[in-house]
């Protein structure tokens, strides 16, 4: 019988882990796309820093979104709860509480990366660019889940994991969607229109480049972009994708069949599933994308919570 | 190819040994039965390791490191303010014990578990001891872990030590084996035992061929065989749990590591509730009930209501539904009483008065400073003794008197003064020595140590697996091998046979 500790930490290890590759990847196309293009950088390290949603703890440390700032604050404040390198620590003290639980192979897979992040000197990163750091964070949390989907049991304590990592990119994605467009097209800084690299930035930065090339055949269109990355059943990173994914782990946990649900947790899934799936994104548009992805997220939020409230947390009287 | 293996690079004369400036210094040597005859049973590693080249011994160590890093087995530093995590140093040359010389330890060890698990009974029970007067009532009911509320109860099976760490020492002068304390309530420090001698046989396979040295790996699942025998309804599954403080806790490590050996859940007090005295873990499905707590907490943060209530860590209701027989708790609840270092010198009479045998290892010397004419002895030989506060442990509270400065030498006087029961002294025993790494040097010297075997009852025999917990001091000199204290640790081996 799994403890509500241990499916609350495996829940969180996997959140964390994913909040920390989806950090990684955004700075990191980030940068590259800020060295290709003759845009002033204030343009492009702002929104990173609206995306994590800590603007407020940001700007009470630097004046201005600069490079070094935003990896700085981005990589390894030990400050921002949000830093690639809270992450990686948090997941580990949270697989430290329960390494008996889950493989020495995870943990030793997860205690190394840790080793190996805290060994990484931020003024190097920065000076450097911070490619090697973060490809070291994209390499290490995929290869934490192929170790956890080789190595554990794939029963409920995974199917934790599986949620985790669901909801984490599913909310990450949406509020990558919402800041970009946002910028990009409703309120561009400056008056030129957007040029393809900022939206190949967006795609890239969230593995769907070679995906739209293959699947649209045309130039970079907006749309489109938010098309692919909200409602393709297909891509991996895709909002859709991601509910779909969350839904199935949820109903492994609770034993519910298709069409039903057993929680408020599932019922806001599934209700967020169908509408991802039956929805155009001509429709979304009309309907205003900000407001749609705002729902998504709150949506994403309150499910977060009632997971919580149905499996890991007891009143006080238990 | 042959040609050239005889004239391996590692006997090349030029090159550095291992034991080249290895001096014994007058101790007792465990290695060495006087200076470059290694004793018959440490022939074969010494063959091994004074062959080999120091950058050999110098990779293989790293690689040893490398893989305690990475597992994770670390303790954690507070006293610099940013909690680091440090390795538990270990030495990668064993220490080695001859067959029959772990035998008389085995019996020895087994005879003092057996009348201090009997004195516990007793003095939970008839108290029959005090009343022949073997030992001074008062002394006995001083004790600070001496548990009022555990009288007249009766814990599973009649075991109160279902687990236990005993440290000897052999003294240089004799080269005999002697107890320097018992370590009843939650010893620690088994995991070390396992993980050492994992990592000695990747990094040292060939030296496990040569010796036939017995294996320990059984101690998980003769821990968990007790803690099922313990289990209240007597059902064929019942639910066991081990008890942790906490990812915070120095021994962090062992609790994870024993859960995951045994197959059992590890919890935390939070993981708990007692309704109805009865202990339900929270699960994802509901409450489950829990039948056998092996607990890494001490007594007093065991429950907030029957002890300190400013505990956090500990299961509120749980000394009722251990009252109640719904659960088992091991070690058992007052252990302390017997570990605390005054009770320590009775040890010896326990075992007379409850075996009717003659002791096979003997206590360390100890002066009661509770006793007028003792205290009056050790305040005149300060600067000759080892003083103990009676109730702590881990080389908490201890004036080495050889080399303290004189204010400390002060301070423990004016303890000692203020309050002689809380105190024991001993007199300094020259510890034998083990070869042991000097990483300052690159090469080999004799470092004090100590042994620490483990020691599992289950009501009827005492189970110890060979060896134990060898630790020693790595600073040049010292006698202090608590890791707390600059400490590190080696594999123990207890041979077949006797070489």
């Amino acid at each position: 019988m799994m403890l509500s500790r241990i499916a609350d930490s495996l829940f969180w290890i996997a959140r964390y882990m994913e909040r920390a590759e989806d950090t990684a990847r955004i700075l990191d196309v980030n940068y590259h796309m800020v060295l290709e293009s003759y845009q002033s950088y204030r343009l492009r390290w702002h929104p990173l820093i609206i995306i994590t949603g800590e603007q407020e703890l940001f700007f009470q440390h630097y004046q201005e979104a600069t490079a070094p700032a935003v990896i700085e604050f981005l990589g390894f404040r030990p400050d921002n709860p949000d830093s690639i390198v809270q992450c990686v620590s948090k997941a580990r003290e949270n697989a430290r509480t329960i390494r008996d639980r889950i493989s020495r192979e995870m943990w030793e897979d997860i205690n190394g990366l840790y080793h190996q992040v805290l060994a990484f000197r931020m003024d190097d990163e920065i000076a450097a660019g911070p490619h090697r750091f973060c490809n070291a964070i994209k390499f290490g949390c995929h290869r934490f889940h192929g170790v956890s989907d080789a190595t554990l049991p794939h029963d409920e304590g995974w199917q934790f994991l599986q949620a985790g990592r669901s909801l984490e990119r599913a909310e990450m994605t949406a509020r990558i969607v919402d800041v970009e467009y946002h910028n990009l097209v409703e309120h561009p800084e400056s008056p030129a229109p957007p040029d393809n690299h900022q939206w190949m930035a967006v795609l890239k930065s969230v593995a769907a480049y070679e995906v739209y090339r293959r699947q649209y055949h045309t130039q970079i269109e907006p749309e489109k972009v938010a098309e692919l990355l909200m409602l393709s059943p297909h891509h991996p990173r895709s909002i859709r994708f991601s509910v779909a994914a969350l839904q199935s782990s949820l109903r492994a946990i609770s034993g519910t069949g298709a069409h039903a649900y057993a929680n408020e947790g599932e019922r806001l899934t599934g209700k967020l599933h169908d509408s991802l799936t039956y929805s155009r994104i001509s429709e979304i548009f009309e309907r205003g994308l900000h407001a749609y992805l705002t729902d998504v997220q709150k949506t994403c939020r309150a499910i977060g919570g009632q997971i919580a409230h149905t499996y890991f947390y007891y009143s006080a009287a238990a | 190819m042959g040609i050239l293996e005889i004239v391996s690079p590692t006997q090349a004369p030029h090159v550095k040994n291992l034991f080249g400036h290895y001096d014994t210094g007058g101790f007792y040597d465990e290695m060495f039965s006087s200076p470059g005859v290694p004793r018959p049973h440490f022939r074969h590693i010494y063959q091994t390791l004074s062959t080999m080249r120091p950058e050999v011994f110098e990779e293989r160590r790293h690689l040893a490191d490398l893989s305690f890093l990475l597992q994770g087995i670390t303790f954690t530093v507070y006293s610099d303010g940013r909690g680091t995590e440090r390795l538990f140093p270990f030495d990668l040359v064993p220490r080695i014990l001859p067959r029959h010389e772990w035998d008389h330890i085995e019996r020895g060890l087994t005879q003092r578990v057996l009348a201090l698990n009997l004195f516990l009974q007793d003095i939970y029970g008839p108290q029959r001891i005090l009343k022949d007067r073997k030992i001074p009532r008062p002394l006995v009911l001083s004790c600070r872990h001496f548990r009022r509320e555990m009288i007249g109860i009766q814990p599973p099976r009649g075991i109160y030590t279902h687990i236990s760490g005993i440290d000897l020492v052999r003294d240089s002068k004799t080269g005999e084996f002697y107890v320097l304390e018992d370590n009843l309530r939650t010893p620690s420090g088994v995991s070390y035992v396992l993980e050492n001698r994992l990592v000695m046989t990747r990094t040292f396979p060939r030296a496990f061929e040569l010796d036939q040295v017995l294996p320990i790996s059984h101690y998980p699942a003769e821990l968990c065989q007790i803690l099922r025998s313990l289990s209240p309804h007597g059902g064929s599954d019942p639910v066991i749990v081990v008890l942790t403080p906490g990812i915070y806790n120095s021994a962090y490590f062992e609790h994870s590591f024993l859960a995951q050996q045994m197959g059992v859940e590890l919890v935390e007090g939070r993981d708990l509730v007692v309704d109805c005295d009865v202990v339900y873990m929270k699960t994802i499905r509901g409450l489950t009930r829990v039948d056998v707590i092996y607990r890494r907490i001490d007594d007093e943060f065991l429950d907030s209501l029957a002890f300190r209530s400013d505990s956090l860590l500990g299961v509120p209701g749980l000394i009722s539904a251990y009252r109640a027989g719904n659960v088992a708790l091991a070690n058992a609840v007052g252990n302390g009483v017997a570990d605390d270092k005054a009770i320590y010198a009775f040890v010896p009479e326990f075992i007379r008065y409850y075996l009717g045998e003659e002791p096979v290892l003997r206590n360390v010397e100890t002066y009661l400073c509770s006793r007028p004419d003792h205290l009056e002895y050790v305040l005149a030989h300060l600067e000759e003794l080892v003083v103990k506060a009676v109730g702590e442990s881990g080389g908490y509270g201890m004036l080495i008197g050889p080399s303290a400065d004189g204010a400390q030498i002060d301070a423990f006087r004016r303890h000692l003064r203020e309050d002689p029961r809380n105190y024991i002294a001993q007199p300094v025993i020259p510890l034998s020595r083990c070869a042991s790494y000097d990483p300052a040097s690159g090469e080999m010297a004799g470092r004090h140590i100590d042994l620490r075997p483990y020691c599992l009852f289950d009501g009827e025999k005492v189970i110890i697996v060979p060896g134990g917990l060898t630790r020693v001091a790595l600073k040049p000199g010292s006698l202090v091998v608590n890791s707390s204290q600059g400490g590190g640790s080696k594999d123990t081996w207890v041979l077949r046979g006797d070489a």
